[in-house]
Order: C-alpha cells, then sequence, then structure tokens
C-alpha cells in the first residue's frame, strides 16, 4: 500500500514538472487569460488579440495550400490557418468560435471538404491520441528550449507560420483528374448541415463574412461536392470559390508532395497569391505592413524569410524570367 | 602442474597463474592464445580436449585447467 | 512495432505485465507466449508460419536426439568395455545426422529470406560476364522478423543438446518461449538455452522492485535513442548520402557520428530489451560492455554486440580450429614456424570463417562482405604483430600499461572501428572508398572554425546537448567498469536524489528527446539483419 501511495505520489509531481515546463516552452500570449492547454490546442490564442484579419479553417488542404505569410508579403493582410488533419466539421465549429472570440477577424474562409466528412467515422485511436495531445502539449512544444536559450522569454518568439506547414517534398502526381463536370450531387450528412448552420449564425452574430473554399487537390475534391456546396452557397447567400475550377497555373509535377493530394510551398505560393488578390477586392481590409501593432508577423516574415531564403529566392527569379 | 604453468608463462607471460582465477572472463587469454594452449596440452600430456570442452568454466584459471586435464586422462 | 514506440514502452509491455499477474501460476508461461507471438503476428503476420516451423524442427529434432542417447546408454551398459568406443561412435554419427537435418532446414529458410536476392543477383552478373543467354529470376521476399536472431538461438540450442551441455526440453512451451520471447526476437541478444529458459518459465508474479528496475533501464535506452542516436540521424543521413559535397573533416564526423549513432541506437535497444525482461525477472545476457574501453580491435568484438560474437565463436571457431584436419595441420605447422605463428594458421582459418560469416550475417551485400574482412585482417594483424610490438616496447622501454600508452590505443582502436562502421553504413563499396579517399584528400582545415558543421541540420545547441549526455553516458560507463550497480546505489539514496535522478532523466528525454518536426527518427537499425 505504503508502494502504491509512493508511485501516486511520484507521478503526481511528475505531471506538475511537466506542466510547468509546457508553460515554460510554450509559445504565444494570453496564457493567463485562456489557459496552457486552450493556447497549446488553438495556436490563434497565442497571438495579440484583435490583430488577425482573416482565419481560414479546414483541413491538412488548409495548412498546406494557403501561406498567411505570402499574402503578408504582398498585401499586408494578417490571415492565420486554424487548419487540423482530417479535420470534422464539429472541430471546425471549436476553431472558428475560439478564433473569432478571441481575434474579431473580418473575414473566415472555411475549406468545404469538412462538409464530406463524417465526424462518426473518426478513427477511435485518433480520439485517444487528440486527449493526449491536448493534456501534454509539450510533446509538440519541447524544442522550444532552443528558443528560451536564443531569446529568452517567450514575448520575443515569432509564430512564423501562422498555422502553414512549409512542405520542401515534391512528388509529382502520376495522373491528373480534372473536374469531371458530373452534375450529381454528393450528400452532406444532416448532422455536418447543422453543425454548417451554427457556423452561419456564428458568423452572422460577429460580423464575420464567411466565404466557403475548396483548395487544389487531384484525389479529394469532384464535381459532385462542388456542386452539393454550390447549393449550400446559394442556400445561405455566402460566396464559394472553387479553386479546381480555376486556372492558378499549378504544375502537378513539381507543385504537389504526395502525388497531388496536397500541394507544397510551390503550389501554396500560388494559391496564396489569389485569395490574397480575392481578399484585396472584398475592400474590407487594410494592409498593415507598416503598423507597429502588427510587429508580430513582421518579425514572423522576417523568419520566415531567412528560414526558406533558398527555396523563395528561386521562385522569385524563376516569376521574374 | 608446473610442466601447465610453464606452458601458460610461455604463451602470456603477463600473468601471475597461481592466483588469477578470471583467465577467459577477465581476458587474461583471448581465443587464438586458447587455440595454442590446446595445442601446447595436448602434446604435452597426450590428452585429446572436444570442443565441448571449450567453456570459460574450464579454462578461468590454471587449477581449472589442470583439474580438466586430469579428468580426460581418467576419461 | 519496435521497442521504441510508445505504443510497446507504454501499452504493449504493461497489458502483458497486467494479464501475466493476474493469471494462474500455471499458465504464466503461457501467456508470455502468447504476447510473443501476438508481438511477432503484429510485425510480420502469417511468417509467424517459420518461426513455428523452427520451434517445431529443433523441439522434434532435439527429442529425437535424447531418445538416441537413452538407447546408447541401455547398450552400453550391457556392453563389454572395449566395445563401448564403437557404440558411443555410431550412435553420435546417428545423432549428427539429427542435428545437420535440423541445421540445414533452418539454415534453408535463413538463406532463402535474406540471400537470395543476393546470391542470384550475383549468379546472374556471372552468367552476364560469360555471356551465357539465360537468367535466375530474382525472388525477394519479406523476412519474418527477428529470423537472423531465432534461427541463430535455435542452432546453439540444438549443437548444444548434441554436444549433451544441455539436456532436451520436453517442453514445448518452455523451448517456444526461448526461441520468442517478444523482447529478444527482434533485435536478439542471441542468448543460450542455458541463459534464459528456465528463468522464463519461473512463473514468479512481477513484483514492485523489478517493475521499477525494468523501466529504468527502458528509461535509460530511451536517453540514448531520443537524446543522441535521434538527433544525429539527419547530419549522418546528409553526409553519407551526399558526400561529395563535403571535405575530409566533414565526412569523418559522419563517420564518427554514424558510430555513435549506431552504439547508441543498438544498446539503447538492448537497454529496452534487457529491461522488458527484468520486470519478468528473466536475466536477459547483456549485448554490450563499454566497447570503447577495450585496447584494440579484437577486445572491441568481445565488448560490442557480444552475444553475436560469443555464438560465433562457440560454434563456428572454435568446431573448426578444433577440427581433427586443422589440429593436425597446427601440429605440422608449429613446428616449422615455431609456437605462436604455427598455432596462428589454424586460428587464422577459422577466424577467417567467423569473419565471413559474420559479415554476411549483417546483410547478403559486398559492403558487410568487406566489413568482415576489414575486421578479420585487423585482428590477425594485431596478433601477428603482438611479439613484435612487446618486443620493440621493451627496447623503447614503453610502458605499455601507462596512461599515455593506453589512450593512443584507444584512439587507435576508435579510428579502426570508425573506418569499418564508415563501410558498414556505406550503400556501395565505391561510396565507402570514396568517402575514405575524400576522407584523407580533401582537408579544407578551415571548416573547423567557418561555422559550415552547424549548417548540416544540428545547430550549436544541438551539438552542446550531444556533448553533456555524452558525458552522462561516459560517468555511467566508467561506474559500469567498476562494476558498480548503478541503479543499487541509486535506490540506496534518500528519496528526495532518488526521485531527482530519475525525474532529470524523464524530463531530459522529453524536452531534449530529438522527435517532431525537423527531426527524423533512426529506425531499428538491427532489425534488419
Amino acid at each position: 500500500m505504503k508502494k502504491f501511495f509512493k508511485s501516486i505520489v511520484f507521478v503526481f509531481i511528475l505531471l506538475l514538472l511537466v506542466e510547468t515546463l509546457t508553460l515554460v516552452l510554450l509559445p504565444g500570449r494570453n496564457v493567463k487569460k485562456y489557459g496552457v492547454f486552450e493556447v497549446a490546442a488553438y495556436e490563434i490564442l497565442g497571438e495579440e488579440e484583435n490583430t488577425i484579419d482573416v482565419i481560414a479553417a479546414g483541413d491538412s488542404l488548409v495548412y498546406s495550400s494557403l501561406s498567411p505569410m505570402e499574402i503578408w508579403k504582398h498585401f499586408g493582410y494578417t490571415v492565420f490557418d486554424c487548419a487540423s488533419a482530417a479535420q470534422i466539421i464539429p472541430d471546425t465549429y471549436d476553431f472558428l468560435k475560439v478564433g473569432i472570440k478571441s481575434q474579431h477577424p473580418k473575414i473566415v474562409l472555411m475549406e468545404a471538404n469538412v462538409l464530406f466528412r463524417d465526424p462518426a467515422k473518426k478513427k477511435q485511436e485518433n480520439k485517444l491520441l487528440d486527449y493526449l495531445k491536448y493534456y501534454f502539449p509539450i510533446a509538440k512544444y519541447h524544442d522550444n528550449w532552443k528558443k528560451y536559450i536564443t531569446y529568452g522569454r517567450k514575448k520575443n518568439w515569432a509564430n512564423v507560420y501562422k498555422g502553414y506547414k512549409f512542405i520542401n517534398k515534391v512528388e509529382p502526381a502520376t495522373e491528373i483528374h480534372p473536374m469531371s463536370g458530373s452534375k450529381k450531387r454528393r450528400e452532406i450528412i444532416k448532422s455536418n448541415l447543422q453543425t454548417f448552420d451554427d457556423i452561419v449564425k456564428l458568423c452572422e452574430e460577429n460580423n464575420v463574412k464567411l466565404v466557403l473554399v475548396a483548395f487544389p487537390t487531384q484525389s479529394t475534391w469532384s464535381s459532385k461536392k462542388h456542386n452539393s456546396t454550390q447549393d449550400l452557397a446559394e442556400k445561405y447567400g455566402l460566396e464559394f470559390i472553387d479553386l479546381n475550377l480555376v486556372d492558378l497555373g499549378i504544375n502537378w509535377e513539381t507543385d504537389t508532395k504526395d502525388a497531388g493530394n496536397h500541394l507544397n510551398y510551390k503550389g501554396a505560393i500560388k494559391v496564396s497569391k489569389y485569395i490574397g488578390n480575392y481578399l484585396e477586392s472584398t475592400n474590407i481590409l487594410k494592409d498593415h505592413r507598416k503598423d507597429e501593432k502588427y510587429k508580430s508577423y513582421i518579425n514572423a516574415y522576417r523568419i520566415y524569410y531567412q528560414n526558406h531564403k533558398e527555396q523563395l529566392d528561386k521562385i522569385e527569379t524563376t516569376a521574374i524570367e | 602442474m608446473e610442466k601447465l604453468i610453464e606452458i601458460l608463462e610461455s604463451l602470456q607471460p603477463d600473468v601471475d597463474y597461481e592466483t588469477t582465477e578470471n583467465l577467459i572472463d577477465g581476458r587474461y587469454l583471448d581465443s587464438l592464445t586458447i587455440l595454442s594452449l590446446v595445442a601446447e596440452i595436448e602434446e604435452e600430456f597426450d590428452v585429446e580436449i572436444p570442443t565441448v570442452e571449450i567453456i570459460p568454466a574450464n579454462f578461468n584459471s590454471a587449477k581449472k585447467i589442470y583439474e580438466m586435464i586430469e579428468r580426460l586422462r581418467e576419461e | 512495432m519496435n521497442y521504441f514506440d510508445l505504443t510497446y514502452i507504454f501499452l504493449f509491455l504493461p497489458i502483458v505485465i497486467i494479464v501475466y499477474n493476474i493469471m494462474p501460476k500455471k499458465i504464466k508461461p503461457a501467456i508470455l507466449l502468447l504476447a510473443s507471438f501476438v508481438f511477432f503476428f503484429m510485425i510480420s503476420k502469417f511468417l509467424i508460419a517459420f518461426l513455428l516451423l523452427s520451434i517445431l524442427s529443433v523441439y522434434l529434432g532435439t527429442r529425437w536426439m535424447s531418445k538416441v542417447d537413452r538407447k546408447r546408454d541401455e547398450v552400453l551398459e550391457s556392453t563389454e568395455k572395449e566395445q563401448k568406443k564403437e557404440i558411443k561412435n555410431k550412435y553420435r554419427r546417428r545423432k549428427k545426422l539429427i542435428l545437420i537435418l535440423v541445421i540445414l532446414f533452418n539454415i534453408t529458410f535463413l538463406f532463402a529470406f535474406k540471400y537470395l536476392k543476393f546470391f542470384t543477383l550475383n549468379t546472374n552478373f556471372l552468367l552476364n560476364c560469360m555471356h551465357v543467354g539465360w537468367r535466375i529470376k530474382v525472388f525477394k521476399f519479406m523476412a519474418p522478423i527477428g529470423i537472423s536472431y531465432y534461427t541463430l538461438q535455435a542452432i546453439s540450442y540444438i549443437v548444444d543438446v548434441y554436444q549433451e551441455k544441455v539436456e532436451a526440453d520436453k517442453n514445448i512451451i518452455r523451448v517456444s518461449l526461448y526461441l520468442s520471447f517478444f523482447p529478444q526476437i527482434m533485435e536478439g541478444p542471441i542468448a543460450r538455452y542455458s541463459q534464459t529458459a528456465h528463468a522464463l518459465y519461473e512463473r514468479v508474479r512481477v513484483n514492485f522492485q523489478n517493475f521499477c528496475f525494468g523501466y529504468q533501464r527502458i528509461l535509460y535506452g530511451l536517453f540514448k535513442k531520443f537524446v543522441i542516436a535521434d538527433r544525429l540521424n539527419v547530419v549522418v543521413g546528409k553526409i553519407f548520402s551526399n558526400y561529395q559535397n563535403y571535405d575530409g573533416i566533414t565526412i569523418f564526423m559522419g563517420i564518427a557520428f554514424y558510430t555513435l549513432l549506431l552504439y547508441m541506437e543498438f544498446s539503447g535497444t538492448m537497454d529496452v530489451v534487457i529491461g522488458s525482461g527484468e520486470i519478468f525477472n528473466v536475466k536477459i545476457p547483456e549485448n554490450f560492455r563499454q566497447p570503447f574501453f577495450a585496447k584494440n580491435i579484437s577486445e572491441f568484438w568481445t565488448r560490442w554486440h557480444i552475444s553475436l560474437g560469443a555464438w560465433f565463436k562457440d560454434y563456428i571457431f572454435y568446431p573448426v580450429s578444433l577440427s581433427k584436419p586443422m589440429k593436425k595441420l597446427t601440429m605440422r605447422a608449429r613446428k616449422g614456424l615455431g609456437n605462436h605463428l604455427g598455432a596462428l594458421i589454424s586460428g587464422a582459418i577459422a577466424l577467417f570463417a567467423v569473419w565471413f560469416l559474420n559479415g554476411l550475417w549483417h546483410g547478403a551485400g559486398w559492403t558487410f562482405l568487406f566489413y568482415g574482412l576489414y575486421q578479420f585482417t585487423l585482428i590477425l594483424s594485431g596478433n601477428i604483430a603482438e611479439p613484435f610490438i612487446k618486443d620493440l616496447c621493451t627496447k623503447l622501454k614503453i610502458n605499455r600499461q601507462n596512461i599515455a600508452y593506453r589512450i593512443f590505443q584507444s584512439v587507435k582502436m576508435t579510428f579502426f572501428v570508425f573506418i569499418g562502421e564508415l563501410f558498414f553504413r556505406a550503400p556501395t563499396l565505391e561510396v565507402g572508398f570514396g568517402m575514405l579517399k575524400m576522407m584523407f584528400t580533401k582537408i579544407h582545415i578551415s571548416t573547423l572554425w567557418n561555422g559550415n558543421l552547424f549548417k548540416l541540420g544540428m545547430d550549436k545547441k544541438d551539438f552542446l546537448i550531444v556533448f553533456l549526455a555524452l558525458i552522462v553516458i561516459f560517468i555511467v560507463s566508467i561506474l559500469r567498469e567498476k562494476n558498480i550497480n548503478i541503479r543499487e546505489s541509486i535506490s540506496k539514496k534518500n528519496i528526495g536524489i532518488r526521485w531527482l535522478i530519475y525525474y532529470a532523466l524523464i524530463l531530459a528525454i522529453i524536452i531534449f528527446g530529438a522527435y517532431g518536426p525537423g527531426y527524423i527518427p533512426v529506425d531499428p537499425i538491427y532489425a534488419d539483419f
């Protein structure tokens, strides 16, 4: 019995130590207001409040296609990707709720593919993993001890990618599937429609312009999905941008990291420019590039550019040619 | 016994064979030395040492080696 | 699943412990066996059939041998002394036949899975050279996990029974468990029947102390793997795959880092393996004994992958060198060449066989064969030179026990080890020699201070962490070399210091572990052999 009690104390102290270290290594602000686990789980909470103009929410297509730093560079808008792998729509709702509450953005770009994913089919083991990730965010942030040594207190740690994942890999697509042009519909399940309705209301209440977006992919999108999304957009009077129908100049030989499923950074730069132009055309947003209040983005861009100088410079020169 | 120690000393002189009891485990004799040792013993004592006998327990001290020789002679 | 997967350490192992403890004493071994089969199945699926075939062949073979022995003893009792030798020989021949059959049966699988492709490719190459028109079709099968390890264990067991070192076991569960115990199945150590079989069948509950000691050992292995090995992996991969882009100093660093990575990965795995065994009160034999404290290459190999070296010594080296024709050769050679060199001849032949097979065991490829021959050459020349060096040292009045000479020996040995591991890792002999050449010819001394070494995937902070972690490993190694039981002495400290050490180790792994974005974990290297 004594051993059992001792073991419990040992584990308890260990957890305490781990969480203390999490607090030290966690990047971002607002920990006092929102708590360690929340700030760790929702990166956007770590940003200075009310500084984000646009939230992009959705699955891996979002974090591989839309690079906020590219938009910042060319337009000066602050975009943040609230994306997670194989995201289901209830998670999208949570991300948006948290994001809107802390940032009051003007525009939300919601990725349309999440409408077609059945939340009930999310794997049980992933749920367990989600719990672990939630309570032990240190696994994700442990490497920040390096930043701690270099920069000292976390005030200066810039969140460089703003939710985007920079992918350098190239794996050419073996086949290209153009949109078939089918007139059929892919059914959206009832609970997803319900959650989408909640999302629309959330945006309306907070005066946010909601836009549906489908990102370029060769495997997960189809004309059937397009049609259903189009119906939904018309029903709510929303804009729907299907990037699979727009010529972005994506080269599926060089711009994808996994044979057409996701884009790599080359593809992401093209998508980001297009989205930036779209955001400009709405005439709602302001260019913050010279605004001291947006220092976090100014710093982030500097580091982003340093980290990927080689790749980014190459893109610039080929663009000029 | 004296003859044995003579052989041992000719092969590897830096060891006190009267007292050392970990000739193998302490790496005083490596496997190539063991080969020479076996050949010498077989010649001097007119015994045959089969592979089965080549285990650390039989070679860890001069005394143990001698015991093994005695045993093999009797068989 | 491998031993560093969190699913193994925090899910599989605890579940086995709980089930093992709540089940009645009688079926505890069966639980361990079931867990082992599940573990095997999770990795290799239905290839488990080959494991079962090996087990069955060895079990039946040994039972048959013991039957022959019993019959022999019966006959011996009723015969005259003069005929005894003849009868013994007659039965020995029968046993030998069984032995050869079972070994061949097991070796065939090993050959089919590991060497068929290499063999056919090279035969085809020869056919091509000889302008023969046809080719053999190339087959390559997915090998059952751990086949290189359990096959050697199986052979050691049946040879031991043949030599009557151990008795043939009647209990098939014990034999199966000895051959397939889940912590050992993937990467060894290659234990002998006498080392683990009975402990595996002891049926004692997992107690608190064994549980703690076992997990402490596992933790130490995790530290080696996550903090050091994984941290070095990116740099090593970069240097080996694009060696032409780097200078000699960088290449040398890559080789040194690879050796270190291999040491930390493999000995770390062994810590997890031995710790897992300890939990169930099974003393799995050690596979490493501070290899870099060795004086020469020959000693190094008795301290690195000990169980493989010991296997080759007992089942290849002595049987070959002490076989009848070899003994005759030795006698003749000793007369002609003197004692030292004479005995060396049969030794050299046996040693060649050992290192040829050792190279081959690591994989079918010319690099591994070269690696084996390289070690053979080093060990043999060291042995031939030994008397001359001794003379030289006495003449020059160098004390071979003094610290400067010991350091010189260590540096020399480490350098030779590096070169060996270079060929061990190189994808082809050509690359290996290319790197070796560049190491000596393309030296840009400025690499040491222009900061290029920090641009390969490890920054200064990473170097610092590796350095500090190595100090920890070094201190532990010294204590072990002095035969101090570290966990025992820690457990005698007061609770504050004790817990502080554990917390420091756990938190070091969590914070300084090289996992997550930017790092590439090392694959279990020895599981492929």
